[in-house]
């Protein structure tokens, strides 16, 4: 209180002095008139009121000036805080007439008192908000694991430790990929809506649905569906964050569904293997000593039980194409033989029904890349189908050749129901039939969805022409070896392995 | 039955065939004993394993699913690398069931062979089993 002290004496002496000099001033303009000038006392009177008036005013301006400018000092000071510069320099007190000393305390108690201020704010914000934050990433029953921009994990909960089977630390400063192998049942994947988001460069947020974590060690594979937030210049170079939720249970059931196919195939398997063991000793021991007729019937129950292992096979191979458990190895083959013998192994279904089938392999062929067993199935299929729909009509054309595209075509061709238009585009869907002839055609409308995905799988295409009552053509392509062999020459990859599904990796696997 | 003399199987040669499906192990014995292979067939996995240590087979048929004990367990122990009598007898595995990819590979890794029951007549399984040395 010193300084106070001190600049209110200062301003009381200071107009104090003012007036007194001005009086002086007076004083001495008023003998000055009187002595050298012959105006009148009224005139002198009135000039040296006028003098008075303009010295009073003077000081007035002055004095206000210097009364004001500590004011303005501390205006400036709250002004620039109040703007959140902590750091600018204390106004300058240069210029300032009155109480200097006192000013320049006072202001730097304000930035004082201003910095205590902001500091314990900042630090009730860390005080208030860390131990929430650890709270939250200690305890969050999710997985969640933040990347920075190089896609590193930069923090992973310990959810997201035990969920991916290391620990926090050890996931740290791993690429994500490396450390999340994970499938999508699209091709809208995480990888790809992240690079998108990145190209923006705006804050973007997804999920995704039934994302598969593929796990090592044959450990059976989770499920989980995945939130995740993307933007750029986050505090702590933090520009993704991910969370998991676990739903293993509930979508793996179809894992569950292939086990009971597996245990429906084994309890199949069962009596059929010995019915085709008893048809056999039949077969064996009676030999020529039955009827004709007999021996006819011999005959179909053995082409029913071989039916009836095809079946049994696109069932399990179905389950494993919506699975994605089926996996196919492309070796080089030579496509007549593979065509030859399968097509042999059907001649007696196609027998039974009194039909001829006929094959045309042109001899120019290259060898192809294929998976043998699943590539006989998808024969077995289409000609099992067309003895199935071949009506009253007694031929069926196999032929392959090679197409202008250098594809190697193979076609099955009857000449019996056909298609009709409107049911064309659901040929190749999933337990698919054709109503008209459920009554009289036996089928379960596995064959062609399954013969789709194996011959996409193996890189061609599968198509269908058909007009109604004159039968059907069906035909896929396949690749010649040559062109697969280059494939693998560039991946440097020691097999050609496809899978047959509907899953899509997250394509940055393995990127490093 | 083939008569490509290769496939011919040596004379007498000893199989043993662990399958609990009482029906299947008669059919596999009729036609292996056709073709000239002693046979012996039993039906559940602990006396399966005791016959497999204690008797000298050429070929072992096993079968997965046992009672009592595991075609995979019994795998294991026959293929142990610590034994101290060692099997030489040539063990496949026959089966209906349907493996995982993963699992299958696993299993033929340990056998001499692995066939599904329901694809082979009894006649190409002693066609199968005349190729196995």
């Amino acid at each position: 209180m010193d300084l106070l002290q001190q600049l209110r004496r200062k301003i009381r002496s200071s107009v104090f002095a003012a007036l007194i000099v001005e009086n002086l001033l007076l004083i001495a303009a008023w003998y000055c008139l009187m002595e050298f000038t012959d105006l009148s006392l009224p005139d002198i009177a009135a000039i040296s009121l006028g003098l008075s008036l303009v010295c009073v005013l003077f000081i007035t301006y002055v004095t206000t000036g210097w009364l004001i400018q500590p004011l303005k000092v501390f205006w400036d000071a709250i002004q620039r805080l109040s703007d959140g510069s902590r750091d600018a320099a204390v106004p300058a007190a240069k210029d300032l007439h009155l109480g200097r000393e006192l000013i320049v305390t006072l202001t730097a108690q304000i930035y004082q008192l201003a910095g205590v201020a902001s500091r314990t704010a900042a630090e009730e914000r860390r005080q208030g908000a860390d131990p929430a934050q650890s709270f939250i990433a200690q305890n969050l029953p999710l997985p969640l694991i933040l990347l920075d921009a190089s896609e590193t994990i930069i923090f992973a909960n310990p959810a997201a430790a035990r969920y991916v089977g290391l620990s926090s630390e050890e996931m740290k400063g791993k690429n994500v990929y490396m450390v999340l192998d994970m499938s999508f049942p699209s091709e809208d994947t995480f990888d790809g809506w992240l690079k998108t988001a990145k190209a923006k460069n705006a804050t973007a947020v997804s999920s995704w649905e039934r994302v598969r974590l593929n796990v090592r060690d044959n450990h059976p594979a989770r499920f989980f569906d995945l939130a995740a937030y993307y933007n750029r210049g986050n505090p702590d170079k933090v520009e993704t964050i991910l969370t998991l939720f676990d739903h293993t249970k509930q979508y793996s059931q179809e894992d569950q569904a292939v086990s009971f196919i597996a245990l429906t195939v084994h309890e199949l398997r069962t009596p059929l293997t010995l019915l085709r063991g008893y048809i056999e000793v039949f077969e064996e021991e009676l030999g020529g000593s039955i009827s004709p007729e007999l021996q006819d019937f011999m005959l179909k129950m053995r082409a029913q039980a071989e039916q009836l292992m095809a079946f049994v096979n696109n069932i399990l191979n179905v389950a494993r194409v919506d699975d994605d458990q089926l996996e196919l190895r492309l070796e080089e083959a030579d496509w007549p033989t593979i065509l030859k013998a399968a097509v042999q192994s059907l001649s007696l279904q196609a027998k039974v029904r009194g039909i001829e089938l006929r094959c045309r392999i042109a001899t120019d062929l290259p060898t192809v890349g294929v998976d043998r067993l699943s590539i006989q199935e998808v024969i077995n299929n289409l000609v099992d189908n067309a003895i199935k729909y071949s009506g009253d009509s007694k031929t069926i054309n196999i032929d392959a050749h090679l197409t202008k595209d250098g594809l190697v075509e193979t076609t099955v061709q009857d000449f019996g129901l056909g298609i009709g238009t409107a049911i064309m585009p659901n040929l190749f869907s999933k337990f698919y039939r054709d109503h008209r002839n459920r009554a009289q055609v036996g089928g379960t409308g596995l064959g062609l969805y399954l013969s789709k995905a194996i011959v996409t799988a193996h890189g061609g295409n599968v198509w269908v022409r058909s007009r109604e009552g004159q039968g059907s053509t069906f035909g896929f392509t396949l690749v010649p070896y040559a062109q697969l062999a280059e494939e693998k020459r560039q991946n440097g990859s020691q097999e050609i392995t496809r899978a047959a599904h509907g899953w899509i990796k997250n394509h940055s696997l393995y990127r490093r | 039955m083939s008569d490509d003399p290769s496939l011919a199987p040596p004379a007498g040669r000893s199989v043993l065939c662990i399958e609990d499906e009482h029906f299947i192990g008669e059919l596999y014995d009729r036609a292996l004993t056709k073709n000239g292979y002693k046979v012996t067939v039993i039906t559940d996995g602990v006396k399966g394993l005791a016959a497999a240590e204690t008797n000298q087979y050429d070929i072992i048929l096993l079968d997965l699913m046992l009672p009592n004990l595991t075609g995979i367990e019994i795998l294991r122990r026959l293929r142990d690398p610590h034994r101290s009598a060692p099997i030489r007898a040539k063990i496949i595995i026959t089966t209906n069931l349907e493996q995982r990819e993963d699992v299958r590979a696993d299993i033929e890794k340990q056998a001499d062979g692995y066939l599904v029951k329901a694809e082979f007549t009894p006649h190409e399984l002693v066609d199968f089993l005349n190729t196995v040395r």
